[in-house]
């Protein structure tokens, strides 16, 4: 029983009232927003366009909540319960409706008003949580649907609009060509530093001669591009292992003629793709220097291969035939590399034992669910057998 | 679609100018210790909720999200105590297992100050001060809350307190 002794704080309930959102946050969240230099976060959702081509597993419409480098799904959650927000009032309370709580307190009343009180400022039905799928959270797709495809064949060439030559848009390349990544990056609901992995992942480019329009090149054209640069190193004795400049790289991959055969953004998203992970540069910076990975090089190389080769299941084609071809695509020191365990898990699947065929990024994570699903399955067979086998020697 | 900014909370003072803002007078905060944040924003769970007339309740309809610009009063609620408070002893937890609210004399809420399994961080629209009619929408986290006064149960009728 509270005593004469206790403090009342007075319960005043403000009008209008204001507008307030909670979110839970996560620890690391919290941390985050309570450091120093707390960063400014992001509410992201895609576009409407992209909303529809990236469907979303719940079919519905989201907002994710990006850190610099993470991405979280905001799920509202509603409450039966009402959660106020108090504040130290503003003492706008009259002492006649201060009576209407303290009716009959009269001169013992134990409020010291109105001082000691607080007040409702806002009500909130609900909360908002945060959530990361098991998955995580990827700009692959929405990069795929939203840059456009590149994959120009080389007798294309003249006819191409992205051989026009304009000194004047290659002037203000890098900073235009940033904008342009920006811009589609915006439209993408995941951190930027995810985007920007997505983003070199999958070689994308800002090509300014065409008019700074963002492409993602096919495995074709990825392939073609590897080919060529197999080829300007074996002319230029350059070493990709060893620092190179990539403007020689560059230099090398030109025609006899001076002529380029792809945009030079590609070949720097190459680059930048397959060198070293702490040689390479953050992406607003061009790629001067790089040096490549051997094995991490060599695997994307087969699967890159694989992609264009046999890209379903209807057209795998034989393994030993498969290894022969990437071989083939090596530097004469990195053959011993091309064997099917330097491939990733999930990149290919097998019908038979003699062929393989290329697994599509998206498809990768239902098939390794569906293994796991069916090797627990495996396991627990024999585990129910062992209980089995130990109730029948508890009985005997 | 655009993306929504959302700012951390700012060191500086002015989260508190905008929750009060026509304040020339320091507010002192009446609650125990624990439950003080540096906005003096505090977390109150009921089970039900504060029903008050219903024009005021059809005016907060229409009002609720404009920032208060026209007159604000305050409707008396009930009392909040803390009964075994102490401030001599603020390091003692043991208080934070009974909290009442009374409501009118004879009608009490008995909960109690839980510490938030996971932190919650209170949003707001940014006010902003130089241009107050900018177009894009910016947000704020105006405080991190850790604690709430939580009444999970029903009011009981007292005789006295």
């Amino acid at each position: 029983m509270a005593t004469q002794d206790t403090r009342a704080i007075l319960l005043t309930h403000t009008y209008p009232q204001q507008g307030f959102r909670l979110l839970e946050l996560t620890p690391e969240l919290d941390a985050l927003l309570s450091s120093a230099d707390a960063p400014v976060l992001e509410l992201k959702s895609p576009s409407n366009a992209l909303a529809k081509a990236v469907p979303d597993v719940s079919g519905q419409e989201y907002v994710n909540l990006c850190t610099p480098t993470k991405t979280y799904r905001i799920r509202q959650v509603q409450s039966s319960n009402s959660l106020h927000l108090l504040r130290p009032s503003a003492g706008r309370i009259s002492r006649a409706d201060i009576k209407v709580v303290e009716e009959e307190a009269g001169e013992s009343g134990a409020l010291n008003l109105p001082d000691d009180s607080v007040s409702a400022i806002a009500k909130c039905g609900s909360t908002l949580e945060l959530h990361t799928p098991p998955d995580g959270f990827s700009a692959v797709p929405f990069l795929e649907k939203s840059l456009r495809l590149y994959d120009r064949r080389s007798e294309d060439v003249d006819e191409d609009v992205m051989m026009e030559e304009s000194d004047a848009i290659e002037d203000m390349g890098a900073t235009g060509m940033q904008k342009v990544r920006e811009q589609i990056c915006a439209d993408v609901p995941v951190s930027a530093e995810q985007c920007e992995q997505g983003w070199v992942d999958i070689c994308a480019f800002v090509d300014a001669k065409s008019g700074l329009t963002g492409w993602r090149p096919s495995a074709r054209m990825r392939l073609n591009v590897w080919k060529r640069i197999l080829d300007g190193t074996i002319l230029q004795g350059i070493d990709l292992e060893k620092q190179f400049l990539v403007e020689d790289l560059w230099k090398s991959v030109l025609d006899d003629d001076e002529s380029e055969p792809f945009p030079r953004g590609l070949l720097e998203a190459v680059v930048r793709k397959l060198c070293t992970a702490d040689e390479r540069p953050a992406l607003p910076d061009a790629i001067k220097w790089a040096s490549l990975e051997r094995v991490e090089c060599s695997s994307w190389v087969g699967e890159t291969y694989l992609a264009v080769t046999a890209p379903t299941a209807s057209s795998a084609i034989g393994r030993s035939e498969f290894l022969q071809a990437w071989k083939d695509c090596l530097p004469e020191s990195w053959r011993g590399e091309a064997s099917l365990s330097k491939l990733q898990n999930g990149v290919y699947q097998s019908p038979d034992p003699t062929t393989i065929f290329f697994v599509e990024p998206s498809q990768r994570q239902q098939v390794a669910k569906a293994a796991a699903g069916s090797a627990a399955a495996a396991k627990a067979k024999p585990t129910r057998n062992w209980h089995e086998l130990l109730k029948t020697q508890k009985r005997h | 679609m655009p993306s929504i900014r959302l700012h951390p909370k700012s060191s500086s003072p002015t989260a508190n100018v905008i929750l009060s803002p026509n304040l020339s007078h320091p507010i002192t905060n009446s609650l125990p210790q624990l439950l003080q944040t540096p906005s003096g924003l505090a977390l109150l769970e009921l089970q039900g909720t504060i029903n008050l007339p219903s024009t005021e309740q059809d005016d907060d309809q229409n009002h609720c999200y404009q920032s208060p610009k026209g007159p604000t009063f305050e409707t008396p609620v009930g009392k909040l105590m803390f009964p075994d408070y102490s401030t001599l002893n603020p390091d003692d937890t043991k208080w934070m297992k009974r909290v009442y609210l009374y409501v009118g004399r004879y009608q009490r809420m008995t909960g109690e100050v839980k510490k938030l399994p996971r932190p919650i961080a209170v949003i707001q629209k940014r006010v902003e001060v130089e241009n107050p009619s900018a177009e894009a929408e910016e947000l704020e986290v105006v405080e991190i809350v850790r604690y709430k006064i939580f009444f999970k149960n029903r009011p009981e009728p007292v005789n006295d307190v």
